[in-house]
């Protein structure tokens, strides 16, 4: 009786989302030729855009790289300062509150905050990678911290060794590679936020899609379209060769 | 060698692991102590090198008290005990070798070793350990590449390399195949014949624990229910300690 009764209150729930979003299968299948219209304007990519395309591209990813360096530590005191098992509770549950707080908000949003208060650029993309990464690894910190085996621990303060040896072999050899390992996979969801913070006028290969597509430009467009998948692409086989290298 | 007096242990919230413990061990024993889970075996191991904190009692090893040890002299004292558990508790990631020089941490600088320099005295010891039990032609491979065995045998070549005193293992055999029991007993017997180590292991096993044991120690919630040499337990002992079948 229950899970039908969760399945009828499910199936009410969609059909207020259908009405209330406006959501039409007809409308969408009537939009189908302006998608492939669109498209077919696309085509071929203008590719005297190239360069700067591609100089878009690298800024993009300077941007990822700089802002999750410096996101990477910074994470690090607030990701043991929320660890349950490091720290006490009249520490723990307050830079809780303060991660979930600043992590609720996206990199994009983060991005009009800092282009009003320091001008357009790529600084302001920047600060918006490292406010957004700072606190969504500094959670991913704690819960490898929390996740840590006590045994290894243990054995390495039966030898009698001091604070900072525990820390260096009991304890580092469990979370580096796990820390390292969530660096680089917010690199990767860095570089794919960084490629839209053009679009606010926080610099990169954003700027030049919103400038080509408002010039009502679409063979350019798709050129930096395409060179935008081929950097994620790029990046992403760099960063999970390097993964896998880590386990 | 151990001297153990009026040992109790409150574990938070408020369970009385160990009821007032008095045992003395001597140099060259190789005690075994029995008992059924949740007897108090691992948490007395556990308190002798203050894994577990006393509620009250004192601990002295080796003639240094270990209970009331500032920092500095309860790492003094550690380094004169070895632990064996029975998760192995190995740094997964690491060597072998490397995890044979753990063992040496108490002695060396602690900056130096945490760049990971030991002077050639500690890894000349650490392969000589790791020959004592056998294991080193396995040096250089990652730890967590070996079998349950290898990997325990690693760790009783790290509490060795500690020079030790005494040694405690807790369960060391329990979570290794059957078959592998009397290898690890073996090499702790070894050890405690051919160097003069005192041993306290605790066993699950009763015939493991007659085999090996120079002295049994059994506990029963909380408490030394029986204290005496292997030929001493009889079926009124084992009882004693274990209790009828049917209780709790």
């Amino acid at each position: 009786m229950k899970p039908r009764a969760a399945l009828f209150v499910a199936v009410i729930v969609l059909a207020w989302l259908v009405w209330d979003t406006g959501a039409d299968p007809v409308r969408l299948a009537r939009g189908v030729p302006w998608i492939l219209d669109f498209i077919m304007r696309m085509m071929p990519p203008d590719l005297r855009v190239l360069p700067a395309a591609l100089l878009g591209a690298l800024k993009t990813v300077e941007i990822a790289l700089l802002g999750t360096a410096v996101a990477a530590v910074m994470a690090l005191p607030l990701g043991f300062l929320s660890a349950r098992n490091v720290a006490p509770g009249p520490v723990f549950y307050p830079a809780r509150a303060v991660l979930n707080f600043f992590r609720s908000v996206d990199t994009l949003v983060y991005a009009l905050v800092f282009v009003a208060a320091v001008g357009l650029g790529p600084f302001p993309g920047v600060l918006a990678v490292v406010a957004y990464t700072t606190t969504s690894l500094a959670k991913l910190y704690s819960e490898a911290v929390e996740g840590i085996d006590p045994g290894p621990v243990d054995a390495i303060t039966a030898t009698g060794a001091t604070r900072l040896q525990i820390l260096r072999f009991g304890v580092m050899p469990q979370i580096l590679p796990l820390f390292l390992s969530y660096v680089l996979y917010r690199l990767e969801s860095n570089i794919r936020a960084a490629t839209v913070l053009g679009f606010v006028g926080a610099g990169g290969i954003g700027f030049y899609l919103q400038t080509y597509l408002r010039m009502i430009d679409y063979p350019a467009a798709s050129t930096v379209l395409l060179v935008t998948v081929a950097m994620v692409m790029v990046v992403d086989a760099i960063s999970s060769r390097l993964r896998d290298r880590l386990v | 060698m151990i001297e153990v007096a009026g040992l109790r242990v409150v574990l938070p919230p408020a369970t009385v692991a160990l009821h007032g413990i008095d045992l003395v061990v001597r140099q060259g024993e190789f005690v075994v102590v029995l008992g059924r889970s949740g007897a108090g075996k691992t948490t007395f191991l556990r308190s002798l090198n203050r894994l577990v904190e006393p509620t009250a009692g004192t601990v002295r090893v080796a003639g240094r008290a270990i209970t009331g040890a500032g920092a500095t002299e309860l790492r003094a004292v550690r380094r004169q005990i070895g632990m064996v558990f029975q998760q192995f508790n190995l740094v997964r990631r690491a060597s072998v070798l490397e995890n044979v020089l753990a063992g040496r941490l108490g002695y060396v600088p602690s900056v130096a070793s945490v760049l990971g320099r030991f002077p050639q005295t500690d890894l000349e010891l650490a392969r000589t350990c790791l020959a004592q039990v056998g294991l080193v032609h396995l040096a250089g491979r990652r730890a967590d590449t070996l079998s349950g065995g290898e990997q325990q045998r690693v760790a009783i070549a790290r509490a060795l390399a500690q020079r030790p005193a005494v040694i405690l293992a807790d369960e060391p055999t329990a979570s290794l195949d059957p078959a592998l029991t009397s290898s690890i007993m073996d090499i702790l017997k070894t050890i405690n014949r051919e160097h003069g180590l005192t041993l306290v292991v605790s066993q699950h096993q009763l015939e493991t624990a007659l085999a090996y044991a120079t002295r049994i120690v059994g506990f029963r919630q909380g408490r030394v229910a029986f204290d005496g040499p292997p030929a001493a337990v009889t079926p009124t002992v084992v009882q004693a300690i274990y209790g009828a079948g049917d209780e709790r």
